[in-house]
């Protein structure tokens, strides 16, 4: 937040990218989305523990979206995977983001979860933009930020010998 | 990200153009178009539909995934080539 005569924005408590306000709100922001995701996924293990069917009747119920034939192929013949996945992937992508761990992959999950509410959950009484396309701007925002790293694990997973050795494991990290 | 390169350009224009299109752009041809503004059918009390989206929802939502499509891709991109900026470490040079 210091003073800069050429950039106006770096003005007392302006939004500069590597100081403390914008730490704090990214970090803020990552774990109230973690959370979101983690009471969804934990809820649903709670009440249904890894057996979530309706996520493949949701899936069978999407024709006619700009998604094609995918999501009615996905819930026909991935049950499998979708019925313990949704509440167990729902939950780990948010404990993932409360840590601060592998947040872009986590939120590169997140982002496939949202893009099948926005475009399933149709409709589109509330106009297209709607708190679903938010969330999935959300998710986007965090990978886009790496958002991980502002008080997150993945400020120190990013600093071990592995990651060191390959630097492109911050394409998940961060 | 070091200087955006020629591809890194195009994916960032490409892929917010796709993207605005879909939302702000026919969201405006939606709204010029009176009644529904919004991309759902209004309905009367009975439930009947009284007037469509003139822009069909699942144009604006398949350009809006298009430009994610985009992103994704472009990140793929970045991941699978060598980035000579972004592990670069500044060295002394002496001046002439």
């Amino acid at each position: 937040m210091a003073y800069s005569e050429t950039n106006p924005l770096a003005e007392n408590f302006g939004f500069d990218i590597g100081g403390p306000l914008a730490a704090y709100w990214i970090a803020l922001l990552r774990v109230i989305t973690g959370w979101w995701f983690f009471h969804a996924g934990v809820t649903k293990i709670i009440e249904n523990g890894l057996n979530f069917t309706y996520g493949t009747a949701y899936l069978q119920g999407m024709t006619g979206t700009a998604l094609g034939p995918i999501p009615v192929w996905m819930g026909n013949n991935l049950g499998w995977l979708i019925e313990p996945g949704v509440p167990l992937f729902e939950t780990l992508i948010g404990l993932a983001l409360i840590a601060g761990a592998f947040v872009r992959l986590a939120a590169f999950g997140g982002a496939i979860f949202m893009t099948l509410f926005w475009v399933g959950n149709a409709g589109f009484g509330h106009g297209l933009v709607n708190s679903d396309l938010m969330g999935l701007l959300l998710f986007g925002t965090m990978i886009a930020l790496g958002a991980g790293r502002y008080y997150g694990l993945d400020a120190i997973l990013e600093k071990t010998r592995l990651a060191e050795a390959y630097p492109k494991l911050r394409y998940l990290l961060g | 990200m070091q200087q955006p390169d020629i591809i890194d350009k195009v994916a960032m224009a490409f892929s917010a153009a796709l993207m605005l299109i879909g939302i702000v752009g026919l969201g405006i041809v939606e709204l010029l178009a009176g009644q529904p503004y919004g991309a759902a059918p209004v309905t009367n009390e009975a439930g009947e539909i009284v007037a469509t989206p003139a822009i069909d929802p699942t144009l604006r939502t398949g350009l809006v995934l298009l430009g994610l499509l985009v992103l994704f891709g472009w990140g793929v991109y970045r991941a699978a080539t060598p980035d000579a900026g972004a592990d670069r470490r500044p060295t002394e040079v002496t001046a002439d």
